[in-house]
């Protein structure tokens, strides 16, 4: 079908207009700013063309914070992606009752904002006077210090973002397992293919679309959301431990104002996502099961 | 063996679920509560002394109704501007053959992998360019560029058999008729999801009303949060619970309302190939 | 199905033109007739914290002047929040007529943003009052806002102390002195006994995203943050301080190491006995506390003087043209009148930086009288010098440098000495 391209272009065009001024041509100014040493008042932009991209490769804390964003990747792909593809897999296919209550009550939590949700979790979860650290003491246990923990700290942060973003990505990846005939899956219980096997086996391969998405924006918008918590519990710290690539561009841009050496940051995090994506791409277009 | 098992399971779930409801009882539990009975018994989900003097004191100190109808605003006038373009978007994508459609869906889609870090700074001075900066225009503005509409409508619209537009063309159907009367309907479930997605997210946008907002009759929700929080003079817990609860009721009550259609919708639209 | 996303849609364009309309009310009326000059205040005072009095001050100031209409706007975030708006505010070419700049950011804020030195605002437009400064304030106080080379840049406005809170049931129980330590080797032996005697955290020093607490806990030993420019922290003094600090962290396990909003949290519901930060956490503590709480002065080392950094900030004027200097002198001097700033104490916690405040019967006589925390802070005065601000550009990044030699050091990543020293050197490497 060959459509007439002038009006293509009509149909694209309101999307494009606002993508061109509020995405496109910010873009290229912050490309532009990265060659530059400036901190957004200062009537002279000191040109350092490399420079700020030298100094981001030498300075130990970029590679800090990128192993951060790693683990950040790594846990919200285990909470966001793959737990609630588990739960949408056991409420499809494995339990019986409650189905709709369950979709229901893990949707809710969805709907409201994270500010709201890293103040709540910020009381819930004090290790000394919390109702967590109330609870653990009566069985004897002493919750660490997270906030101020290596490691854990990020592991914590994971967590509020997961109370907000488990409920969308599980409905999803719900509705993405529906397309799942129940006759194939009845058939494997009948023929006693264990639970895990079915999901592995026959599920996922044929869900995979949607797995996919929810794949990237747990990666893309996840690391986004980490930002919110970051911000309103630990800035950052301790000692730079719970910064992601987004926080310390943050971080840089609006708490030093080194303006030039965040665009710098910015820019780089936006290749590695980029070229995620460009991998993802690949895979997409060759693993992936459609249903036509 | 098979009720054990199941048995087994809702115990399982009903724990996860637990973890993730008790904040929000939590929530509402302490905006209830005075200050001193939330510090010395946070644990309580009954106040000893129930009191509504949190909300009666942001009420006096806020233009509440004022604050909710800029939040609806932002939110309707951000959900349907892109729902409606990322329609038409996609559209073209699925059934127009033109030069350089690949790369530009390459482009458009690209950027979801942008920080908003990045494009923070530059739309800051255009806002103000525009003289939008205190004006609910400017928070609804640089929210619009978002290709993931574009890329979930596109996606559930290659479902739909090309067979059924070629039968519209021949009948010498418009392009926006086919839009609205054929396509639209056939992928209902994926449309209304991907604007309740837009709803929710903008009615919680944080960051960039921050940096726009100034005056309190223009706040949204989220903002007049921010005025009960104050890191030197310490947070008064209590308040901003009440605040919290007030930034999610309408949401919940929304959600709770019309939670079937909304989960039937999320579930029948998934992300098709 | 139809019906249900119809209902949806009206119910929520219903709404919004309902709520849009009880908003329009409350609205305020826009003021009619005349040659008014509009300026904008700018501070970081939550509801939580001032708020309310601002906006009180306010209304009281437009409706005394009928030329001069102010317009106050709170930046969230505190002083780094209006920080970060002013530069984005700047870039676009406009600028509010007066706003609140904390300590911290002192140098860089007089190197990178243009501002009308008070004297000056004096000079020009209150030929009549031309003392004002000198009579009102007390050098030290007024000294506060001067930069690293010298110049005037505002007044100091929010005026805030460390000092030490207790609580006395929990001293009590561990059998010391419910009137708290006078030193800091005493405090050491406080915390020390609460953890053995009662198994509760001994003491809690403040660790937002600042290190105030800290220099004062350093210089009240005879350290120095900086000295002629450079940063000299890390003197034996200096590390024999943070020594015992980081050993009643790391070693008796009688302090805590934990963010600012859960340690205020466990003083608060009886888990900490002793809590240092600032006065301005008063009125939080007192509503908060079920047990018997004080505040007590900050403590100095043994033979030594305490040296508090003033916490809070100042107000600069960075009005543009004549009009809006002139209105914003008038304003600055309305805030700056014995009657303003006692409600500005009242409401915020801060102590005075002016004269004359402290003992007036307009002032606040009978609020200190009732109010016995805040002597805690109000005797302090004489120990208050200025908070550190490292000079030149990168001065907010030797702050960010002095935070994560924090964190390393109470985690037990490195030792005082080393943490200190190496720190010292970064930064020094960094201002040349």
């Amino acid at each position: 079908m060959s459509g007439n391209a002038l009006l293509a272009y009509g149909f694209i065009l309101p999307s494009l207009l606002v993508f061109a001024v509020f995405m496109f041509y910010p873009l290229l100014y912050t490309v532009y700013l990265s060659f530059f040493e400036w901190n957004m008042i200062k009537p002279v932009k000191a040109f350092v063309g490399w420079g700020n991209y030298i100094a981001l490769l030498q300075d130990p804390l970029t590679y800090v914070v990128l192993k951060n964003t790693f683990a950040y990747i790594v846990i919200l792909l285990l909470l966001n992606c793959a737990a609630p593809y588990i739960l949408a897999f056991i409420l499809s296919f494995v339990i019986r009752r409650g189905r709709d209550f369950y979709k229901s009550a893990f949707f809710l939590p969805s709907v409201i904002s994270l500010v709201v949700g890293s103040i709540l979790y910020l009381w819930i979860l004090n290790p000394i006077s919390g109702p967590v650290a109330i609870i653990a003491k009566f069985f004897g246990i002493t919750i660490p210090v997270w906030s101020k923990t290596q490691g854990l700290v990020i592991g914590v942060l994971s967590i509020i973002t997961t109370w907000k973003v488990f409920g969308y990505n599980f409905i999803v990846l719900f509705g993405g397992i529906t397309g799942v005939p129940q006759e194939v899956i009845e058939a494997a219980k009948i023929d006693n293919v264990p639970l895990h096997r079915i999901f592995l086996d026959i599920v996922l391969p044929m869900s995979s679309a949607t797995g996919v998405y929810i794949f990237i924006m747990t990666i893309v918008q996840g690391l986004q959301y980490v930002f919110t918590p970051i911000k309103v519990v630990t800035q950052g710290g301790p000692d730079n431990a719970s910064s992601n690539a987004i926080y310390n561009v943050y971080q840089e841009g609006f708490t030093l104002y080194h303006t030039g050496y965040a665009s710098a940051f910015a820019i780089v995090t936006m290749v590695l996502f980029v070229v995620l994506l460009l991998a993802e791409f690949k895979y997409v277009e060759k693993g992936i099961y459609y249903e036509n | 063996m098979r009720i054990d098992r199941e048995a087994q399971w809702h115990i399982l779930l009903g724990g996860a679920l637990l973890l993730s409801l008790l904040p929000i009882a939590f929530a509402i539990a302490n905006s209830f509560k005075e200050l001193s009975e939330a510090y010395n018994n946070v644990f309580s989900l009954i106040p000893e002394h129930p009191t509504i003097g949190n909300y009666l004191l942001v009420f006096s100190r806020l233009p509440l109704g004022q604050i909710t109808a800029n939040t609806f605003m932002v939110a309707l006038a951000a959900t349907v501007f892109k729902t409606v373009t990322s329609a038409l978007a996609a559209y073209a994508f699925v059934y127009f053959d033109f030069r350089g459609k690949n790369v530009l869906y390459f482009i458009l889609i690209s950027t979801i992998f942008i920080p908003f870090t990045v494009t923070m700074i530059p739309n800051y001075l255009t806002i103000s360019q525009l003289g939008f900066r205190n004006n609910i225009i400017g928070v609804i503005l640089p929210q619009l560029s978002d290709a993931t509409g574009i890329f979930l409508i596109r996606q559930a619209m290659r479902t739909i058999p090309r067979s059924l537009i070629e039968a519209a063309r021949i009948e010498q159907a418009g392009h926006l008729k086919i839009l609205a009367s054929i396509v639209l309907p056939l992928i209902r479930p994926a449309v209304v999801s991907t604007g309740i997605m837009f709803f929710i997210n903008s009615w919680n946008e944080y960051v960039w009303p921050v940096l726009i907002l100034k005056d309190k009759v223009n706040y949204t929700l989220p903002l007049a949060l921010q005025l009960f929080i104050s890191s030197e003079g310490g947070t008064d817990f209590t308040i901003a619970m009440a605040v919290s609860v007030i930034t999610m009721i309408i949401p919940l009550v929304l959600y709770l309302i019309f939670q079937r259609y909304i989960i039937s919708t999320f579930t029948s639209s998934g992300v098709k190939g | 199905m139809k019906n249900v996303f119809l209902k949806l849609v009206s119910v929520g364009v219903l709404s919004t033109l309902l709520l849009a309309g009880c908003g329009q009310q409350s609205s305020p009326a826009n003021p009619a007739g005349g040659q008014k000059t509009k300026i904008e205040y700018w501070h970081v005072n939550a509801e939580t914290l001032g708020g309310k009095t601002i906006e009180e001050l306010v209304k009281q100031f437009n409706a005394q002047n009928s030329d001069v209409e102010v317009v106050a706007r709170y930046n969230p975030d505190m002083y780094k929040g209006l920080m970060q708006n002013l530069q984005a505010e700047v870039a676009t070419g406009k600028s509010p007529a007066v706003v609140q700049i904390g300590w911290a950011f002192l140098d860089y804020f007089s190197n990178n943003f243009t501002y009308v030195e008070p004297q000056k605002l004096v000079d020009s437009f209150d030929q009549g009052d031309k003392t004002f400064l000198q009579d009102k304030f007390l050098p030290n106080v007024l000294g506060l806002a001067k930069n690293s080379k010298g110049s005037q840049v505002g007044i100091p406005y929010s005026l805030s102390t460390p000092v030490l809170y207790i609580n006395r049931d929990l001293l009590r129980q561990a059998g010391l002195a419910e009137n708290g330590p006078k030193t800091w080797e005493e405090l050491v032996v406080f915390a020390n006994t609460v953890k053995e005697k009662t198994g509760k955290y001994g003491l809690y020093i403040q660790e937002p995203a600042d290190y105030w607490a800290q220099q004062a806990l350093l210089e009240s030993n005879g350290a120095r943050m900086m000295t002629n420019g450079k940063a000299s922290f890390a003197s034996e003094e200096g590390i024999k301080a943070f020594e015992a600090y980081a050993d009643m962290v790391l070693k008796t396990k009688s302090a805590l190491h934990i963010s600012w909003g859960e340690g205020v949290q466990s003083f608060v519901d009886g888990n900490v006995a002793m809590l240092y930060t600032t006065i301005a956490q008063r009125a939080n503590v007192q509503k908060g506390a079920k047990f018997d709480v004080a505040a007590i002065s900050s403590p100095a080392w043994q033979g030594k003087q305490p040296r508090l950094p003033a916490g809070g900030c100042f107000l600069a004027v960075t009005a543009k043209s004549e009009a809006e200097q002139k209105a914003a002198w008038k304003f600055v001097k309305f805030l700056y009148s014995i009657e303003s700033m006692a409600a500005w104490t009242k409401g915020t916690g801060y102590v005075p930086p002016r004269k004359d405040v402290a003992d007036a019967e307009n002032g606040l006589k009978s609020f200190l009288a009732e109010n016995k925390m805040m002597a805690a802070a109000t005797s302090q005065m004489a120990g208050v010098v200025p908070w550190t601000s490292f000079p030149g550009d990168a001065g907010l990044q030797a702050e960010q440098m002095l935070l994560d030699s924090r964190d390393r050091i109470l985690s037990g990543g490195i030792s005082a000495r080393e943490g200190l020293v190496q720190t010292q050197t970064k930064i020094n490497e960094l201002l040349k």
